[in-house]
């Protein structure tokens, strides 16, 4: 059977143009999809029941017993922490902000580690910016800055920028100017019109430097930034200024550099400069399929985008000191909770090493490096996949994932709830 | 079968005639009617001021932009915050509260319904699950066509039947209630970074102008039979001189709706300025109302600012531009791709700057010099003016001469000579304020029809009552009584279910969203329409089969059927 | 009137305290004040040995002592407005988190956010401080408005970050990014700074030190003679890249 216009959970472009050929409870062959796609559909082996550690290795339970447990470790800790988020939906999300709430814990998100530092610094400065549609129809210059979407976004290009027809660009390879800022020759600036070779660290300084030109004070830069010769970055500056539109896309070769969230707030304030001369834009390339959901949620509902403290029975919010990083590295947290991701993986090695010494549960559909470091692991559905629910896409445009095909596991937001229930004595958020 | 009986409770319904009666209102699941059995709950009103639940037509509570306010605003979201107690969640937020903040504060305050101003259709799922989080509200959705490339080659080809047909295909796609226009062309425009400075000019490349957009729509609209008029932010907002525009955009506008305005004017006070540059501005309230005051066919809102911090957050993303370049605060933008726009800045209006002092007059001028209450209403267009906790002190400006004399001996030098505000003797009374806050914005949006705005057999029991005692209160000088009244109602019902009382919220919500299904006839469908399905394929970056809004999303819809085209 | 808290010994002696109630003026009540460990809520005699030496009838004359590991206690100080606090070892963040008069002395390290958003009063650091110190919040305009931050050893990055009043002295070195967005007060330097005064709108800084990766949006325009530190100082209007009308002198040499 085919499924078409289906979803891609897995990376922040979160394309739905895909075409599944479904046989009963699985996915044969995946149409349209880049190999991460494939890779999600298709290789998607799961933990087949709830487990939780003994002394000399694992033993199965059943949701319920893993459930009431979990409810257990929660329930009278006094720094518990609910991490990650990013890989399900929307319903999830909610329900995990309403357990912190209940159990005065930190809640935080993968931004944490990728582009929270994007959003301290559109707390400074805001974030001029549009859907992606809009770069697709009108876009003649296009920047890609500290990020290789070859490799982490494929479709990227072919969908929204370089490639993408668009209304107003109908020719795109020959209208479309690409330009690529990196520290070393990635994939993507093989095929740029233009490659900036900048020094490593040299992000903020270039991006100051730009900002002077484009206000007409090039006199008093010197002659090289960053190992950018000064008529490179006049030549660059010029080709933005004269743009009928430009878009700025970036990664985390912005936000982790030295200095993070003050790197993308600098090419913020260029953008906002460059929109004295003509349009700009600019755009975070988001790493997972839904940490942008996981944002917005915890936003509408906290009035924070990620690192909310309900210790104090009010939302507090301070990146480096609510942060789950920073929390599990202090050693503050004495239970955690992690959905949807993969610290063990991705978290510094002090920090993912604390979530062994406490307990931890994960509910996720795989198992992965956290799973080694925990006490239960509850598996469930994967959004996208056999679950179906709300995502944010990189530039906020909400999609529907869909249920392609039902693999008899529990949604974790159905998981979640019951374990607010029990938290709660019986009544749901 | 639950009842409920409110007793002993001074009424003023405008929509049913009733200026102050003591009555009692009984209450069965959820509706009013005639009586009630004795096992009925009361409640003793002791004669304090009952009015149906308050309605806001326009307000940004729930979305994308809205979003942005808060995730962009730690520092307001810091300020005001709430613990967690009862039922009730933490909130954050003063000027951007969370959803649970809006729906609390409104409820304290005694409103049961709110349209919210601006809805992108391609972000729809945002607003409802937003709407969703709001709970003691019923909520409508504005929807945003003032870019819309479709419309926009309709409306160059002179083809009010196939606007009408996209517009219908759209709020049925997205579950929207009306037609939203935002600076119409302007933000099309801005795609590129720029605007348009008049009615007559051309959009680029689209080369339709602001005045057909208009007129097309209106007539569009009618022929849906959409219960609520076309909703127009006109062009040229906030820009010294733009009255004139107004007043264009005023004479475009023909009577065609016998039960309602043909064009809801909002936030009138950001489009009525005189002058022509920032030194010069004036107030041409006076124009305004006297083009409102000549044509039943227009509705306005007042768009009233308060001295305060807040948020400006619309879909005139041009407008917020020339903001963020004016006063140099943190400005975010948003463009939806062949849809609309918006941008997002904080700003502060200060008693020391006359062009602010000139705006809050001319609020009050707007409302005061139009004869009729159900011609202007009672907003801020929240956050924009002024976050909406405000509203009681806009009721208080209202019915005081006084407190306006206070507040005017404190303002600039110069706004006596630019407005008339200080001359103007009229006082609101308590029947106006009722209209103005309610019995006007359920006529303009078409909701008596649903049981909305009145407290008649058969309505929706969303009730408020106000600790004000109008038999031995005097707003005219006891206006501070006014405003404590108006912030926090002894009993907020929504259907039948007392949900706040004294400022607190008891109970959990579950608010309906309305929407409108205009049923077009099968050969003016756009999903029959290739060029349409084209627009999907190529231009869009989702897919049309990911577009709708699914049925999910409205755990409690309530959809409203009009036969089009007949 | 002096009150000695001592900190008792935790069976989880990583989970944060907060401790905002800890200002003199509280005080004057007596001791019976709410602290929060993690997010359960304790009295301070929970998690301190309390001992009150003298009597005072105004709050400008009662001086608070911690002493034990008060190195994970935030918030000490908060709104504080007179009187004195001294802390023996270490503290945790926010320490003099709104100040608006009296005085701090830290005789260990202070964790990060010290002083933030201060209004007046003065805070004596001895040793070093870690980043954000007096700084403001996240999305405010300012940070520090008015008093008085030293520190003796080191900071950390971000020192001063949106300094918009009153007077920050650091005798060793920075970290990244001192002075960042700063738009008024002054910042001293005595030792080495990093990319010092990215942003700046305005304001004043003067380094001592080495300053390194010295940003080129800055223009030398002057030397100027500092007679309370007796040198010649190259001076730098800056950050141009911002329309900065702010003064950075730098001792020479110069930036690396």
């Amino acid at each position: 059977m085919i499924v078409s216009d289906v979803v891609c959970p897995f990376c922040g472009c979160l394309c739905d143009d895909l075409e599944l050929d479904v046989e009963g409870d699985r996915i044969m062959h995946v149409q349209n999809g880049c190999s991460l796609a494939e890779s999600t559909f298709m290789h998607d082996t799961r933990l087949p029941a709830p487990i939780r550690r003994t002394t000399t290795g694992w033993e199965n339970i059943s949701y319920d017993e893993a459930i009431k447990e979990t409810a257990d470790i929660l329930k009278d800790a006094d720094r518990p922490l609910l991490y990650g988020w990013s890989s399900t939906h929307g319903e999830a999300q909610s329900v995990g902000v309403h357990i912190a709430e209940l159990i005065g814990a930190v809640i935080d998100n993968t931004s944490t580690v990728c582009h929270g530092p994007s959003i301290l610094a559109i707390q400074e400065v805001g974030h001029p910016g549009c859907t992606l549609g809009q770069v697709k129809n009108r876009a003649d210059v296009i920047i890609y800055w500290g990020c290789n979407p070859i490799e982490a976004h494929p479709r990227h290009m072919s969908r929204y920028t370089t490639f993408a027809t668009g209304f107003f660009v109908p020719d795109a390879q020959r209208e479309r100017m690409v330009i690529v800022v990196d520290t070393r020759r990635n994939d993507t600036a093989n095929i740029a019109d233009e490659f900036v070779h900048m020094e490593p660290g040299g992000d903020y300084a270039v991006l100051s430097a730009l900002r002077a030109i484009v206000r007409g004070k090039e006199s008093i830069l010197p002659k090289k930034v960053a190992g950018i010769s000064k008529e490179q970055l006049i030549r660059i500056a010029g080709i933005c200024t004269n743009a009928k539109f430009g878009a700025i896309f970036f990664g985390l070769g912005l936000t982790m550099s030295r200095g993070k969230y003050k790197n993308v707030r600098n090419a913020i304030e260029l953008t906002d400069e460059l929109n004295r001369h003509t349009k700009f834009v600019i755009s975070p390339m988001r790493g997972h399929g839904n940490v942008y959901g996981s944002n917005e949620v915890f936003t509408w509902m906290t009035g924070y985008p990620f690192a909310v403290d309900f210790a104090r029975g009010i939302a507090f919010y301070n990146p480096g000191e609510t942060t789950a990083v920073d929390i599990l590295r202090r050693e503050e947290c004495d239970a955690a909770l992690i959905v949807a991701s993969d610290p063990g993986a991705n978290f510094p090695r002090d920090a993912a090493a604390h979530l062994a010494k406490i307990p931890t549960v994960v509910i996720d559909p795989h198992v992965n490096a956290t799973t080694a470091l925990s006490h239960i692991h509850i598996p469930c559905t994967a959004a996208g996949i056999d679950a179906a629910g709300t995502a944010y896409r990189m530039d906020g445009v909400p999609i529907r994932l869909k249920k392609v095909i039902e693999r008899g596991y529990p949604d974790d937001a159905e998981i979640l709830k019951k374990i607010y229930d029990r938290l709660n004595g019986g009544t749901g958020p | 079968m639950t009842e409920l009986l409110v007793k002993n409770a001074c009424v003023i319904d405008p929509i049913r005639g009733i200026n102050g009666e003591i009555m009692d209102i009984a209450i069965r699941d959820g509706r009013i009617v005639e009586s009630v059995s004795d096992r009925a709950e009361s409640i003793d009103a002791q004669r304090c001021l009952t009015l149906p639940g308050g309605i806001d037509s326009h307000t940004h509570v729930c979305g994308t932009k809205v979003n942005f306010g808060r995730y962009m605003s730690p520092e307001d979201m810091r300020a005001g915050r709430t613990q967690r107690r009862g039922r009730m969640h933490v909130t954050s937020g003063y000027y951007v509260p969370t959803t649970f903040g809006n729906s609390y504060r409104y409820s304290a305050m005694g409103y049961t319904t709110l349209l919210e101003g601006a809805m992108a259709p391609l972000e729809a799922r945002h607003t409802h699950e937003e709407f969703t989080a709001t709970p003691h509200q019923d909520m409508l959705a504005n929807t945003l066509f003032d870019g819309n490339w479709a419309v926009m080659d309709a409306v160059r080809e002179k083809n009010i039947n196939k606007a009408a047909a996209i517009v219908g295909w759209t709020l049925n796609a997205v579950k929207g209630y009306g037609i939203k226009l935002t600076n119409p062309g302007g933000t099309e425009a801005w795609g590129w970074g720029e605007d348009l400075t008049g009615i007559h000019e051309h959009v680029p490349h689209f080369e339709v102008t602001p005045a057909e957009i208009i007129t097309t729509m209106i007539q569009a609209n009618e022929l849906l039979k959409l219960p609520h008029s076309v909703h127009l932010h006109c062009n040229n907002l906030g820009k010294p001189g733009n009255y004139q525009t107004t007043l264009d955009t005023f004479e475009l506008v023909p009577d065609l709706n016998p039960d309602r305005q043909t064009l809801y004017a909002t936030h009138v006070q950001f489009h009525a300025y005189g002058g022509g540059t920032w030194r010069n501005i004036c107030s041409k309230a006076e124009e305004i109302t006297r083009s409102v005051n000549s044509k039943p066919q227009i509705v306005m809102d007042m768009g009233q600012i308060m001295f305060c911090r807040t948020m400006t957050m619309t879909a005139d993303g041009p407008m917020e531009f020339n903001l963020h370049c004016l006063h140099h605060n943190k400005w975010s933008n948003h463009d939806v791709e062949l849809e609309t726009g918006s941008g997002i800045i904080p700003v502060t209006y200060s008693k020391k700057s006359a062009v602010n002092c000139i705006m809050w007059a001319i609020g009050l001028e707007l409302a005061l010099l139009t004869k009729s209450p159900w011609q202007c209403l009672l907003e801020t267009d929240n956050p924009n003016g002024a976050p909406f906790v405000k509203y009681p002190e806009v009721i208080g400006l209202l019915m005081s001469k006084r407190y306006r004399d206070e507040e005017c001996a404190t303002l600039h030098a110069d706004t006596e000579k630019r407005t008339s505000l200080c001359a103007l003797e009229r006082e609101m009374d308590w029947h106006d304020i009722a209209v103005m806050t309610r019995a006007g914005q359920a006529k303009a949006l078409g909701i008596i029809s649903q049981g909305k705005g009145h407290l008649g057999i058969g309505a929706e029991a969303d009730i408020a009552v106000y600790p004000i005692r109008t038999d031995s209160v005097d707003p005219a000088r006891e206006y501070r009584k006014v405003v404590e009244g108006f912030q926090k109602t002894r009993y907020t019902i929504k259907r039948g279910r007392v949900v706040s009382r004294d400022g607190e919220i008891i109970v959990d919500g579950a608010n309906a969203t309305f929407w409108v299904n205009a049923k077009v006839p099968e050969d003016l469908r756009m999903e029959n329409d290739p060029e349409f399905i084209k627009r999907f394929e190529q231009f869009y970056t989702v897919r049309m089969s990911n577009y709708p809004v699914q049925d999910v999303y409205l755990p409690r819809g309530r959809c409203i059927e009009t036969e089009a085209f007949t | 009137m002096r009150v000695i808290l001592e900190s008792k010994v935790r069976s989880k002696p990583n989970l944060p305290i907060e401790a905002e109630a800890i200002i003199p003026r509280n005080f004057l009540k007596g001791t019976d004040l709410v602290v929060f460990e993690g997010n359960k809520e304790r009295t301070l005699s929970d998690l301190f040995w309390i001992f009150v030496e003298g009597t005072a009838v105004s709050p400008e004359n009662i001086e608070v002592v911690l002493k034990g590991d008060t190195s994970r206690i935030k918030r000490v100080g908060e709104y504080m407005d007179t009187g004195s606090i001294m802390i023996s070892g270490d503290i945790g963040m926010h320490c003099g988190n709104f100040m608006s008069g009296g005085t701090i002395e830290i005789l260990g390290n202070a964790d990060a956010w010290l002083g933030r958003e201060m209004r007046g009063g003065t805070i004596l650091c001895r040793g070093n401080a870690g980043h954000y110190c007096a700084t403001g919040y996240r999305g405010e305009k300012k940070g520090m408005q008015g008093g008085r931050v030293e520190v003796f050893g080191n900071t950390g990055d971000f020192c001063a970050e949106y300094l918009a009043g009153g007077e920050v002295q650091v005798h060793g070195s920075t970290g990244d990014f001192p002075g960042v967005e700063m738009r008024g007060g002054q910042l001293i330097i005595e030792g080495d700074a990093t990319r010092p005064c990215a942003n700046m709108k305005d304001g004043t800084c003067v380094i001592l030190g080495r300053v390194y990766e010295m940003l080129p949006t800055f223009e030398k325009i002057d030397r100027r003679v500092l007679p309370e530190w007796k040198i010649m100082a190259d001076v730098y209007k800056g950050d141009v890249a911002n329309r900065g009308k702010g003064t950075l002198m730098i001792k020479p040499p110069g930036p690396v």
